[in-house]
């Protein structure tokens, strides 16, 4: 059993202005990832303005004071880097990987986003951005046979008022109210230096991103009075089943069952990770094994389990299944519920636990083999914990789990009264 | 001012490495490797000569029905017990397919990569086939696909591809068939194409700590028991272009949008304009600022994304857009996506975009080659391809090298604007008089 996940030297430094800097230097490639995580999320989103901290991930790549529209993607395309943003209901991140000559480059375009994206923002660059998101929610999500599962199964499982009620990609009226004011009120509010996390991994020394940092970061502004999201910790239990039906344009009858358990970070959500592994992570699983091959109701690979790793309430547990021709949503409904039920009475064994902990240390070693996935992880570490080295104890954490913590576990969170339960039918059977 | 407006230049450039390359014949098998020295995770992958286009028209999908049917027990144990075991080694088998080839992997940490390789050779040399499994898994892919079907896309590809190439080719099919092909697949034709082609040894691809790792037992392991040499894999394939351009109408009532696929052939891998070709896709479609991207999505907002590239395999290639725009805007943004193609076959690229799309390319070989799955992937392409070790190393200099003149002769060569097809998958009833309208091709209406 390794004792650190996390086995490459770690430095950290903080700027007067309150961004903490985070170097893992890895010499083996010649390339260096940058990863900035900012501490607002759509949890932070208020009544009328659900999609806001996505779309305006959006705008970070529309041009600031000393970059012209679209010149940042060209910039760092144009240095051979990939690059992309992503906003979910706690964090917005952005990150660039980059052959090691451009790292400064890169700095420099954070820096000039960070300190000057409110006068390069226009009308006309939000209009656009705004079509180009209201596209995304339609191909992601509208388009797609039970591509809105996730936008039900939110208010399902928090209540109105809960910062992760809301989905991160918003409603369409939302977006379309959306005005200039309110973004450039929302970067003075959040995209503030003490409100993030710089993370650097490969082919760079600490002491030199240290300086640079602090040559591109360290003139802007703190903001000291960054407004909290709305306090998620404690969800009212329902004592009740949430359960909703929806009969569309689908292929197939398909369940979720979701619950509330711990939040990421978390001892219990380590437990329900190794629990969700055993539960519907490939053939050897408890869903695989009961419903794609013994009873054979399930589609073989349409079957699984997994956590939702948000970090500032109790997170989601998804079980899902689609049906085999010939079997209905009332089956599968009830034969998902069933192997989900036993966790909490058929004790895990320890071939499942072991199988569990195999799956779960490769994909942690595949996560840390690449600069990118590195940075990500410090970046998240520090940001939600204080600490970039925490990322080390996640996969001891895991390995230690045992059967009796999963019994308890699953007898806690997996209650059928705190359940959501959300069933998609074909319209042509309904 | 609290911001530095001056851009910063590059720093030294580092050198550019490809990880080392070990060549070995061993047990009657290739072995190709790559050191990746302190990496925790390895890789191995069976490289087989059974590609899509090793299936006869109208078996299309049995790569895809015999690559499931592997995993449904062996000569030593049962399927469930086969799961365990190889899950119990921290990875599931992988299995990919191509026109060129059948890829089987694991991918586990590194001092499990002799035991994972043994389980995968198990699979592949001595699956039980039992006729009962084979008939359920066939259903269950004939499913699958039905439920792949169901989303926007697979639909306009087929379309599309049929349209290029011939739907009497197998190369004019899809890749891994439709529900109708699969479902038609019998047992025996899945038992005879795994002894005909999963039977031979093949390429064994190993990317990882070689210190950590033994190739010749990885090698015994993946080669016991084949037999027979490589087969005749035939040359390029001359498909004719269309005289004209046509819009094929796949109706999808009720979509909120329409799926665009534009197309015609383009050359076969090894063409000599490979890599000028490439780059003129980058500066049409492939980066984020290219031409279709910033004009499609950042001026007119029609879309999340749009893009274009030529790909090839070893015997055919194919011109390609991409996208899925609102419905109300399906018209005008075909009419700009096929002018931005015809402005640039007729006026070639710029240096100013050239400079990003060689950079680009040239500096995603060091970024995007990390993993232990990139890396066994690139060592694929050799293998496919039959590329020499420094390959990518070369390719890095002849993407730095190509100037504005080959690669906008690469464009007015390869680009065939009035030669496409234009598949457009939405609601047919909102769309259909607009594109009539438009006078961009004539219209053809698939169900």
């Amino acid at each position: 059993m390794p004792d650190s996940g996390y086995p490459w030297p770690i430095e950290t430094s903080r700027l007067d202005n309150g961004l903490r800097v985070v170097v893992s230097e890895d010499r083996t490639a010649p390339a260096v990832a940058v990863n900035l995580w900012y501490d607002v999320g759509s949890r932070h989103e208020p009544d009328g303005q659900t999609g806001f901290a996505h779309l305006f991930e959006h705008l970070m790549f529309e041009g600031s004071v000393n970059v012209a529209k679209t010149e940042h993607m060209k910039l760092i395309q144009g240095s051979g880097g990939s690059l992309n943003a992503t906003t979910n209901p706690d964090r917005t991140n952005y990150f660039e990987t980059v052959p090691a000559e451009h790292l400064e480059l890169a700095l420099w375009l954070e820096a000039d986003r960070m300190g000057g994206l409110v006068p390069a923002l226009t009308q006309e660059t939000l209009d656009n951005q705004r079509d180009v998101v209201k596209n995304e929610r339609r191909q992601r999500y509208e388009n797609v046979p039970y591509g809105d599962a996730w936008l039900r199964l939110l208010p399902l499982l928090y209540p109105p008022g809960h910062p992760y009620h809301h989905s991160t990609i918003g409603s369409m009226a939302d977006l379309n109210a959306a005005d200039l004011a309110t973004f450039q009120a929302f970067h003075e509010t959040y995209y503030a230096p003490n409100n993030a996390v710089l993370t650097v991994v490969g082919d760079a020394a600490a002491a030199e991103v240290f300086a640079l940092a602090d040559k591109y970061f360290g003139a802007l502004p703190a903001r000291e009075d960054i407004p909290p999201a709305p306090d998620g910790r404690t969800v009212p239990a329902t004592a009740r089943p949430a359960v909703e039906t929806v009969t569309a344009d689908v292929p197939a009858p398909r369940v979720y069952v979701a619950h509330r358990g711990y939040p990421f970070g978390s001892p219990g959500y380590d437990v329900l990770t190794v629990l969700a592994t055993v539960l519907g992570s490939g053939r050897g699983s408890r869903l695989y094994q009961r419903l794609a091959d013994g009873e054979r109701i399930a589609q073989p690979d349409l079957v699984g389990a997994y956590g939702v790793d948000l970090a500032h309430a109790p997170a989601p547990l998804i079980a899902t299944a689609t049906a085999r021709p010939g079997v209905s949503a009332e089956r599968l409904a009830e034969g998902l519920a069933e192997v989900v039920d036993e966790l909490a009475t058929v004790p895990v064994t320890a071939a499942e636990l072991d199988r569990a902990k195999a799956l779960l240390s490769t994909a942690w070693w595949r996560q840390m083999s690449t600069v990118d996935g590195r940075a990500d992880t410090l970046g998240r570490y520090t940001t939600q914990f204080g600490d970039p080295a925490r990322a080390a104890d996640r996969l001891p954490a895991w390995l230690a789990v045992t059967a009796e913590q999963i019994a308890e576990a699953a007898a806690e969170v997996l209650d059928a009264p705190n359940r959501a339960t959300l069933t998609y039918v074909p319209e042509e059977t309904a | 001012m609290t911001l530095i407006a001056d851009r910063p230049g590059p720093g030294a450039a580092r050198p550019y490495r490809f990880p080392p390359v070990v060549r070995r014949a061993v047990a009657g098998g290739q072995v190709v490797a790559a050191h990746l020295p302190g990496q925790n995770l390895a890789v191995a992958l069976l490289l087989l000569d059974a590609g899509a286009a090793r299936e006869l028209a109208g078996k299309e999908g049995l790569g895809g029905v015999l690559a499931k049917a592997l995993e449904e027990g062996t000569a030593q144990r049962d399927a469930t017990a086969y799961a365990l075991a190889i899950e119990a080694l921290g990875t599931e088998l992988v299995t990919g397919l191509d026109w060129d080839s059948f890829q089987v992997s694991v991918q586990v940490p590194v001092d499990r990569l002799t035991a994972a390789v043994q389980l995968l050779a198990e699979a592949v040399r001595t699956p039980k086939l039992d006729p009962a499994d084979v008939r359920r898994v066939r259903d269950d892919e004939a499913t699958a696909l039905r439920m792949d079907w169901a989303n926007p896309g697979p639909r306009a590809d087929a379309a599309l591809r049929a349209d290029l190439f011939g739907a009497e080719n197998r190369w004019g099919r899809p890749m891994y068939g439709d529900p109708d092909s699969v479902a038609g697949l019998d047992v025996e034709d899945v038992t005879v194409f795994h002894s005909e082609w999963f039977l031979r040894p093949g390429t064994l691809i190993v990317a990882g700590d070689l210190d950590r790792i033994d190739l010749d037992a990885l090698a015994a392991a993946a080669f016991s028991g084949t037999g027979g040499g490589p087969a005749d894999r035939g040359g390029p394939i001359d498909v004719p272009l269309r005289g004209g351009r046509r819009i094929i109408l796949v109706d999808r009532p009720g979509s909120v949008q329409s799926t665009l696929r534009l197309g015609h052939p383009s050359p076969h891998r090894a063409h000599p304009d490979h890599v000028p070709m490439t780059l003129a896709g980058t500066v049409l479609g492939g980066a984020f600022t290219s031409r279709l991207n910033h004009l499609i999505r950042e001026v007119r907002g029609y879309t999340y994304g749009i893009r274009a590239d030529f790909a090839s395999s070893r015997r055919f290639g194919r011109f390609a857009v991409s996208s899925g725009v609102q419905t109300a805007v399906t018209t005008p943004a075909l009419v700009e996506a096929v002018g931005e193609i015809t402005r640039t076959q007729v006026g070639g690229v710029t240096e100013d975009e050239l400079a990003v799309a060689r950079s680009w390319r040239a500096g995603q070989l060091s970024v995007e080659l990390q993993s232990p799955r990139a890396i066994a992937s690139a060592l694929t392409t050799l293998v496919v391809h039959d590329l020499p070790d420094d390959y990518h190393a070369r390719l890095r200099e002849e993407l730095l090298a190509a100037d504005v003149d080959q690669v906008s002769a690469a464009a007015a060569t390869h680009l065939h604007p009035d030669a496409l097809t234009l598949v457009v998958e939405g609601d047919a009833a909102i769309i259909r008089d607009d594109l009539t309208a438009a006078g961009l091709g004539d219209l053809v209406t698939r169900p």
